[in-house]
């Protein structure tokens, strides 16, 4: 019967989705307080039934309710109790449920947190916020019902993908999704501007903290699916050009450019048509991300087809944000008009130049990712495009971006002249043209050097910024140091990124027990390989111990499992530092106790992650800026005191 | 309470949560957007003061953004604006709310959902049915839909697992006369006739795995059980290019794949008189243990070896009323594809009652250990339970 109360709590979701979208329309056109002012109060409701559906779903797979066919589909009774609650976003009903529910979610915090923005234009953010969730509700409905029982119900269920067991795929998905989904903020807050006819500053300074912290959850998300597939996948990779990965970029790429767009927007009223794109893209491809993943399109364009109601609420779905916004946009595009100028060197000019490199960059990402599948719809043929492709289009455009990004910072808004900035830059290059010499002594590898000076390059402007900022008294906002951080983090990544990637060791040797070998001094020796079982998996435990300078610093476990479905997993063992990892990988018996063993040594790929951590947190700084703080009074004092 | 009373409940809620909001309506936060773009115009003119001082822009840029600032401004507040003050229709509309909500919520629950309720829904909710249950709820489906293929064969494979054979194969003659050219019926119908003829590949079931390649040569199953059929003739060579072929169609990760592989080692070592050794298992039950024990409870017999990791090398786990009083562990029954039963040198042979059949030991188990025997010397052990 909970299931039931849980479909039907869905039912409601989508009841509440449309009342929130169709009284306040007719409250705004008639000019009636009682219906535009519903938005709010339909939204909560949507999100308490959406949070209810949530739950019961959660039980079900708690409880093994194996009536329930995506239950019965993604979990059974061996399955660890934590893995039961993440298997409910472990398959495509489920995750298109918390989806639903993120989305209302955010809604909701825009609602109970935009105290800044007048009541009418909240309304119009909530409309258009009630439309996509209709439109979601819709497709878990109508395609996707997470409730859908089995008439003949099996006494067992199936395995969630051993892969989803993990403690990183609990909380990846989520974070991603809170990226993915806020970018509905800034999409909302855009379409509700351009149906108002009024793109003014209210939008550019209230949207532009909801673009931040959807932008730091998707950087946070993707930070996670990286660390992820390095120490689940058993391969040391920890970016791999995968489609699914670039469905997360590709908004990611876009997301950024917008951050920085909406500033110049925000401060000098400029770039609005760009702004605006930029918002309408980076949802766009959000969804069209979380459709390409949850579809199946990308691992089969035939899967597509073989579910003609999915695929084709999915094309209609995509039409409609899409071609609805551009067609509002195009209507709207005169009132986009801006007579504010600025010189070629100026502030506006350096960030125009990254908003189009990062754009470059996102469409070399999409016709890397979307070219091959449009050929195979199409019958003409199969190409596999891979890491070759993105190494050649993508690095080279990003490499201009990532030396403008710092010198953005140092020009003035408007016009600047190359003598002031070249009396500024002179000494900071001088310095990272020196730190670059001195450390090409220590580098052999010429991609090495390059991001060694990129990351000097970086250091060096952001630290130099950071310093003469210090030193004016009160010139340090938050905003400020958000950038000072994000931009670190982007340093921070592409040396790890690089060092791990060039001079990264991997070893895939055979091991008799108690054979030692040598990896840049470390000392490794396979002592054999235990069996082991636990709840729903056996496998083969391997013991090597890790020696420096013959010391014994690390005892490594790597494990190979077989669940009890079959599926065979491999359990990486990972010394982890700061400087390097340990990394090692069971592979396959050979005989008379002798195993195949990967061994890694991987030289700062923690400065991966952290370069993501960076990042996030520089966008939630920025996020908190005093700016978006601004008491309520002080916006509303004139009105209050006219009513 | 019944599950229409608690969407009554749902629904009541939902109708009286939007009347109220409809006739106490939140309270316009009174902020103006012309006000707020003239705030924010102030803001921005006083960054832009405080940039001017520390030295972030000079006096000229300062007047011109200062100058941009103000035509942003004007340009703002020259567009139009909505004015929302009245609350009149309060009634018409919480009519209307009353009215579509319950249809609309009611008329797209009623569309989508596939529940039936049945008596024991309160049990379904709370833990998973056992085989038994299944199979009478199939029972009870295929009462209202007799031409209904799967719940038939689902119901042959529900009798199969539950050991009622006869059950069973009435189950699948029914699917077949639903639906004959279905290959996985076919396989199944013929697998639970071989074990009904004590693993005899004679008559109809050869014909039906016979009929079942044919509809899908690639079929796994199908190709496994003439693989057997065809060990059954001595026909090792036609059994190692059927198993070889199903071995091309299953998925790398599948469990029957090693399974086969397995089969595939034994089957070379069988050619090459290298057959594998065998623990013969007798086991004798008191009748003290059999009066204190359910028939249900299961009997897991297995060789470990006698130093070292306690798991299982080769296991076997049959309910206590399935067995017949021996066992015979051989290299098909290796936990491991790796590492067969015939690969290890000393062991000790383990005998043990469990109620849930866990691999890990209970505390209310019964177990009883050999003593250590030579895999080599093909030991046969007779153990008392008692």
């Amino acid at each position: 019967m909970l299931v039931e109360l849980g479909h039907f709590a869905l039912v409601l979701a989508l009841a509440f989705a449309c009342l929130q979208t169709v009284l306040p329309t007719i409250g705004l056109l008639r000019g009636n307080l009682a219906l535009a002012q519903l938005s709010r109060p339909m939204l909560w409701a949507q999100f308490f039934w959406t949070l209810v559906a949530f739950a019961v779903l959660m039980n079900a797979f708690i409880v093994d309710d194996f009536s329930v066919k995506y239950v019965a589909n993604n979990s059974n009774t061996e399955l660890p109790a934590m893995f039961k609650m993440s298997a409910v976003w472990g398959a495509h009903e489920g995750s298109l449920l918390l989806w639903a529910l993120i989305l209302s979610g955010w809604s909701v915090a825009v609602s109970v947190l935009s105290k800044r923005l007048p009541s009418e234009v909240l309304n119009h953010i909530l409309i258009i916020l009630g439309l996509i969730s209709i439109g979601f509700l819709l497709f878990l409905l109508l395609t996707s019902n997470p409730f859908e029982r089995l008439d003949i119900i099996p006494t067992q269920g199936r395995e969630l993908n051993p892969l989803l067991q993990d403690f990183g795929l609990i909380i990846h998905p989520p974070m991603l999704y809170m990226g993915y989904v806020g970018m509905a903020i800034p999409f909302a807050f855009v379409l509700s501007s351009l149906v108002r006819g009024q793109l003014d500053s209210t939008w550019l300074r209230w949207s532009r903290p909801w673009t931040l912290v959807a932008w730091a959850f998707l950087t946070f998300g993707i930070t996670l699916g990286s660390w992820w597939a390095y120490y689940e996948l058993g391969w040391g990779g920890w970016w791999f050009w995968d489609p699914v990965e670039n469905a997360s970029f590709m908004p990611w790429l876009v997301a950024t450019a917008l951050v920085h767009s909406l500033s110049v927007s925000e401060k000098r009223g400029a770039f609005k048509h760009w702004t605006v794109l930029l918002a309408i893209a980076g949802f766009s491809l959000s969804l069209l991300g979380t459709f390409l993943v949850r579809s199946g399109i990308l691992t089969s364009v035939h899967s597509f087809a073989a579910d003609p109601d999915r695929g084709a609420f999915i094309l209609v779905f995509l039409i409609l944000v899409v071609g609805g916004s551009l067609a509002l946009y195009a209507w709207r595009a005169s009132l986009m008009r801006s007579q504010n100028s600025f010189h070629w060197l100026s502030k506006e000019s350096g960030l125009l130049v990254n908003n189009i490199l990062l754009v470059a960059a996102m469409l070399s990402v999409f016709l890397g990712t979307l070219y091959p599948l449009l050929l195979d719809s199409l019958g003409l043929g199969k190409i596999s495009v891979g890491a070759p492709y993105f190494d050649a289009v993508f690095v080279p455009i990003m490499i201009p971006a990532v030396l403008a990004m710092v010198i953005a910072p140092f020009l003035r808004w408007k016009k600047d002249t190359l003598a002031r900035i070249f009396g500024i830059l002179k000494p900071i290059w001088l310095g990272v043209f020196l730190l670059f010499v001195v450390s090409l002594l220590m580098v052999d590898n010429i991609f090495v050097a390059l991001a060694v000076f990129l990351f000097i390059w970086i250091m060096l402007h952001s630290l130099t910024l950071l310093v003469g900022r210090i030193r004016q008294k009160g010139a340090t906002s938050l905003a400020f140091l958000g950038m000072i951080f994000a931009h670190m983090g982007i340093a921070i990544f592409l040396l790890g990124a690089t060092v791990t990637t060039q001079i990264g060791i991997e070893k895939d040797i055979k091991m008799n027990v108690d054979q030692p070998i040598t990896i840049k001094g470390y000392e490794f020796v396979f002592k054999g390989v235990d069996n082991f079982s636990e709840h729903n998996y056996q496998g083969h435990k391997g013991r090597v111990e890790a020696y420096y300078e013959g010391e014994l610093i690390a005892n490594l476990q790597p494990e190979k499992r077989q669940y009890v479905t079959g599926m065979p997993m491999t359990e990486a063992a990972i010394d982890p530092s700061l400087y390097r990892d340990l990394y090692v990988a069971l592979g396959e018996p050979l005989g008379e106790g002798a195993w195949s063993l990967r061994i890694y040594y991987k030289p700062l790929i923690r400065w991966i992650w952290l370069g993501g951590l960076f990042i996030s947190l520089g966008a939630l700084l920025a996020a908190f800026d005093r700016r978006y703080r601004l008491p309520v009074k002080n916006i509303g004092a004139k009105s209050r005191a006219e009513s | 309470m019944s599950i229409f009373i608690w969407i009554g409940l749902m629904l009541i809620g939902s109708i009286a949560w939007s009347i109220w909001f409809l006739k106490y309506p939140l309270a316009d936060n009174g902020l103006d957007l012309q006000q707020s773009n003239i705030t924010l115009g102030k803001q921005r003119k006083l960054e832009l003061q405080s940039d001017l001082e520390q030295g972030l822009i000079d006096q000229e840029q300062y007047d011109q953004a200062l100058e941009e600032i103000s035509s942003t401004l004007a340009l703002e507040l020259n567009q139009a604006h909505v004015k929302v003050s009245s609350q009149s229709n309060i009634n018409i509309w919480a009519g209307v709310v009353i009215v579509l909500l319950p249809i609309f919520a009611m008329g797209v629950y009623q569309n989508l959902s596939n529940y039936k309720p049945v008596s024991q829904a309160e049990v379904v909710d709370s833990q998973p049915l056992s085989l038994e249950e299944s199979a009478a709820n199939i029972k009870q489906h295929l009462d209202d839909n007799p031409g209904d293929f799967d719940a038939w064969k689902m119901l042959g494979i529900t009798y199969f697992e539950l050991g009622k054979v006869e059950l069973s194969l009435n189950a699948y003659e029914q699917a077949y006369q639903i639906n004959s050219q279905d290959p996985r019926l076919l396989v199944e119908y013929a697998s639970a006739m071989i074990s009904a003829n004590d693993d005899q590949f004679v008559g109809r079931p050869v014909n039906l795995i016979k009929q079942a390649l044919e509809l899908d040569p690639n079929a796994p199953d199908a190709l496994y059980l003439a693989g057997m059929f065809a060990v059954s003739v001595q026909d090792f060579e036609l059994a190692k290019a059927l198993w070889n072929k199903a071995l091309t169609v299953l998925p790398e990760q599948s469990s029957d794949r090693q399974a086969l592989v397995s089969i595939l080692q034994e089957l070379s070592r069988v050619e090459s008189g290298n057959i594998s050794n065998t623990v013969t298992v007798k086991v004798e039950l008191s009748d003290k243990i059999l009066a204190a024990r359910s028939a249900d409870d299961y009997l897991m017999i297995y060789v470990k070896a006698a130093q070292g990791r306690p798991m299982p090398i080769a296991i076997q786990k049959l309910p206590i009323k399935a067995f017949t009083g021996q066992v015979v562990l051989s290299d098909m029954n290796s936990v491991m594809s790796e590492k067969l039963l015939s690969q290890h040198d000393q062991a000790v042979v383990v005998v043990r009652i469990s109620t849930t059949g866990s691999a890990m030991k209970q505390a209310d188990d019964l177990q009883v250990v050999s003593e250590v025997v030579r895999i080599a010397d093909n030991p046969i052990v007779t153990l008392k339970l008692d």
